[in-house]
């Protein structure tokens, strides 16, 4: 067994560099998702993972990244554990839920799926970046008029899996909304909610 | 006594939950966080012999392997998974042994989660392999005494002597959960305490369970869960892998996470077992019934106390003069078993609701007026009145709504335009009403905002809109600038949030805080400047706040029943009252589609109506109903764990294997709530509504499958194969 002492490896994570303060808050608060424009600047990987390491430089919700990552690393575990944006869940690992759906170049993917390397040179948008400031993306609040969740876990893959699928051309009706979301599992069983939320907003999104 | 209803409100935390800000366990950011990943068990039972380690600890970022031997003195008590009562339950890792497959027997903690994985696929585990028993039928499993858990009247006699007859079996599967939030349990340190957070229905337990394990003081532990990414009861306790996280952060001095796959979680969280079903009806000709004998035999592990109450609910559906339900246990060499939405409600209504429905169609009698000559307003086990009963009103409501009077009675005589077999089927159901203590501690502030901390967790059910909707109603409060805290031992006592009493017992505790908030403030200006929005009115007596805080216990619960809430410990009361017993009530018609060839089953639509008491917020509480019957679709049509009973392993444990409802599977669900305050029970008339949702909804689709083929299928999952 090895029992070595975190200063004689790694020094100061990235995940230290994003999240310093926020501690004192951690029982109570809910700090906000980092916005694009707060990632931190490029970290230096933890020493042990330098053989594994891979430069990634990538954009993300608009706003350029550069950075340092395992190149085992999934996107998903990128975004969530080495970014901080928590919005994309993880729901099976295994692409089986679509609760990790983001858009890469412009499709929906499952991130748990897609090697974080991948990802370079190309435009990943996330939950964290549709929203317009204060605004939402009208399936945002499609999603809310609708009521289209409950405990809210899937929703951030729902939502960007419902956006793509608009995008695509296949929220024709109800029964093909019903056909494309369903690799986007709810528990919850929110789905009436969750096609009737795509109706109203596939409107917006075409007038738009 | 009257009381004001609810008008339309959007769910109170869908904007952060769109946003994606809704921070769920795994999601919390934790500087200096060490990534854990546990390795199961690769035998159903026997002893490890040796654990090889080496290769593992070399594994670059990996920063310790946990082994038995570090988690030996962890305690087992009876806050561990599958404990139950007093007795203490199992807690894996504690001993060179193995129980059941896939338990943990090895950690891995590192600085990276890749480096974690890496360093649990390498350690390398020799055991030595006993024989075990993974199934009721093999030999080996040990049938416990059987029990009789509701009796009224003498059901065995009166069975010989009625008139109609009908004896049948069913048997339903063994299912999991499958919250699409995994279960992750992160230990870090925050000002001098350590804060446990795991995605859970019970955070008491993370504060006080764990305590007890550790040999710790519950004072050193807060746990903190205000969102849950769905529980459905599976998150309702302990996890087998939440000590051990704790215990290794502990030892480490440094916070760990760990998130167990899905593939894992089919073999070390709970589930509901396989159960078989007989139920005996004897009725006159004219359908009401004369005695009904029901007995339930339900697999278990060998150490978990999980079972009983079988009959709880079933024998108050209907006037049964004679009433027999019993349960038997049989333990096998599996993982605990434990409460899944509707734990027994929703296997002994589908066995019920269809042998009632066999009965109608043997009597020539229509099912739905077989349920309403069956009504009564008398609980047969107790003799006492139901508090509130619409269960005849949900019925007829229902019937109208669905054009049930369009119904041919033959089985196979309906079909679509295209040719579609059509089946239409009702199904009804009942879940107990239930109440916890909880405490509420309100502030609102002059300048408009609030903050409300209180017993309760948030897992989707709409906790957080139904508490809103009291201090909307009372105080006028701003729903946008208030803030609520719960699911958080350190902001208020927590109990477990389960059973379908969690709104009824938070929401009076809110509406209790708002009214003494409220008669607060007449006192310091008079009933007629404290009128209107309480903010302005604070600001108008020149106060910068007030606050108040009630501890409200359940109906006819004692002061004392805060001391077990003050210590973690579940303290519930009902469904039987001094002068009345409390259910909710519900019924569900569906309409299936069969293709005549391929004999695929769709549902295209299903009709809910709800007596549940007052509703606190119609889109949550519809939403419930809507998420009960695709639980009940998943049930009738999708879902069983297929163990194989060799190595004793569950084959299909990923969601691409064990096969969940997905949206191409649900049709229209029209939900009507009746909307009827139970003000006999608490002061926001509220009953249940979460479980009663799913409850009588499978046999209403399986009874549709029997009228659109004329074949009763007594299993389910229903698939091609028994159609064909």
């Amino acid at each position: 067994m090895t029992d070595r002492s975190n200063d004689e490896t790694i020094g100061i994570t990235r995940r230290e560099t994003l999240h310093g303060g926020a501690v004192a808050s951690l029982a109570l608060a809910t700090p906000p998702a980092p916005a694009a424009a707060q990632l931190p600047a490029p970290a230096r990987l933890p020493a042990h993972a330098r053989e594994f390491g891979l430069q990634l430089a990538t954009s993300i919700n608009g706003e350029p990244v550069s950075v340092a990552i395992d190149a085992r690393s999934s996107l998903l575990d990128v975004l969530r554990e080495g970014l901080g944006l928590t919005g994309a869940k993880k729901g099976c690992d295994h692409g089986q839920c679509g609760a990790c759906t983001v858009h890469l170049d412009g499709r929906r993917v499952a991130s748990c799926l897609t090697l974080a390397a991948k990802a370079d040179g190309r435009e990943i948008v996330t939950i964290e970046g549709i929203a317009d400031g204060e605004t939402l993306h009208p399936m945002q609040q499609a999603f809310i008029d609708h009521d289209a969740l409950q405990c809210g876990y899937c929703t951030p893959g729902q939502i960007m899996a419902a956006i793509a699928c608009v995008k695509e051309g296949h929220a024709s009706s109800r029964e093909e909304i019903r056909e494309y979301m369903s690799g986007n599992i709810c528990r919850c069983g929110a789905y009436v909610g969750i096609v009737a939320a795509i109706e109203q907003a596939s409107t917006k999104m075409r007038r738009a | 006594m009257s009381i004001e209803r609810n008008p339309d409100r959007p769910r109170i935390d869908a904007r952060e939950k769109v946003l994606g800000k809704a921070q769920f366990a795994a999601d919390r950011p934790v500087p200096g966080l060490l990534h854990a990943m546990t390795v199961p068990a690769a035998i159903a039972k026997g002893d490890i012999t040796a654990i090889d380690v080496e290769r593992a600890a070399g594994v670059p970022g990996v920063v310790r392997v946990f082994t038995w031997r570090d988690f030996a003195d962890i305690r087992e008590t009876p806050a561990t998974r599958g404990g139950g009562g007093d007795k203490p339950g199992y807690q894996p890792m504690k001993r060179p042994s193995v129980r059941h497959r896939g338990e943990p027997v090895a950690l891995v903690v590192a600085e990276t989660l890749e480096a974690a994985i890496e360093g649990a696929e390498a350690v390398s585990v020799r055991y030595r392999p006993s024989s075990f028993t993974a199934s009721r039928e093999q030999p080996g499993a040990e049938r416990e005494p059987v029990t009789v858990d509701h009796r009224a009247g003498d059901a065995p006699a009166a069975f010989a002597a009625a008139t109609s007859k009908l004896d049948v079996t069913y048997l339903h599967p063994q299912q999991h959960h499958n919250p699409i939030e995994m279960i992750s349990t992160t230990a870090a340190f925050v000002d001098g305490k350590i804060v446990v957070m795991e995605g859970t229905q019970n955070s008491a337990a993370f504060k006080f369970g764990i305590a007890g394990m550790l040999g710790q003081d519950p004072q050193s532990f807060e746990s903190s869960s205000p969102y849950v990414g769905g529980g459905f009861g599976q998150k309702n306790q302990l996890q087998q892998q939440s000590a051990l996280v704790v215990r290794a952060a502990m030892l480490l001095k440094r916070p760990v996470k760990l998130v167990m796959p899905r593939s894992q979680l089919f073999h070390t969280a709970t589930y509901r077992p396989l159960s078989r079903h007989r139920v005996q009806v004897g009725a006159g000709a004219d359908g009401k019934f004369e005695a009904v004998l029901y007995d339930i035999e339900q697999q278990n592990s060998r150490f978990d106390q999980f079972g009983a109450a079988a009959g709880e609910h079933v024998s108050r559906m209907y006037a049964t003069p004679n009433w027999r339900s019993t349960n038997q246990r049989v333990r096998v060499d599996v993982q605990a078993p434990a409460h899944q939405r509707a734990p027994q409600e929703h296997p002994s209504s589908y066995a019920t609701e269809c042998a009632y429905d066999e009965l109608a169609y043997a009597l020539g009698v229509d099912p739905l007026e077989l349920r309403v000559r069956n009504d009564t307003q008398h609980d047969p086990i107790t003799g006492k009145p139901f508090t509130s009963r619409n269960l005849a009103e949900c019925l007829r409501r229902g019937a109208a709504r669905f054009g049930w009077d369009r119904r041919k009675k033959e089985p196979g005589s309906m079909r679509t335009r295209d040719g579609m077999l059509v089946g239409f089927g009702v199904g009804a159901g009942a879940y107990k009403a239930s109440m916890s203590p909880a405490v509420a501690k309100l502030r609102v502030n002059a300048d408009g905002s609030s903050r409300l901390a209180i017993t309760g967790h948030e897992f989707g059910q709409g906790m957080r809109s139904a508490v809103a909707a009291e201090l909307i109603n009372v105080l006028d409060i701003d729903p946008n600038r208030l803030e609520i805290a719960l699911g958080d031992t350190s902001v208020a006592p927590q109990h477990i949030t389960v059973g379908s009493w969690g709104c009824a017992s938070s929401a009076p505790a809110a509406r209790a805080a708002a009214e003494l908030l409220r008669s607060k403030l007449v006192e310091l200006v008079g009933a007629g400047r404290a009128k209107g929005p309480v903010a302005s009115a604070i600001a108008r007596a020149r106060r910068p706040f007030l606050e108040v805080e009630v501890s409200q216990a359940g109906l006819e619960q004692p002061a004392t029943v805060f001391q077990r809430l003050n210590s973690g410990m579940p303290a519930p009361v009902g469904p039987e009252y001094k002068q009345f017993t409390a259910f909710s009530w519900i019924a569900h018609f569906a309409e299936v589609h069969v293709e005549p060839s391929t004999c695929r089953v769709r549902v295209p639509r299903v009709v809910s109506v709800c007596d549940c008491g007052r509703v606190l917020n119609h889109r949550t509480a519809q939403n419930q109903v809507r998420g009960g019957v695709v639980w009940a679709f998943g049930a009738a049509l999708r879902e069983s764990a297929e163990i194989d009973a060799r190595f004793g392993r569950i084959l299909n444990n990923d969601l691409a294997d064990y096969v969940l409802p997905v949206n191409a599977d649900i049709g229209e669900i029209d939900v009507e709530l009746l909307d009827v305050p139970d003000t006999n029970l608490n002061i926001s008339g509220a009953k249940g509504i979460g479980e009663v949702a799913m409850v009588g909804a499978t046999a209403a689709i399986v009874n549709a499958v029997y009228h659109a083929t004329g074949k009763r299928v007594r299993h389910v999952p229903i698939r091609i194969e028994d159609l064909l």
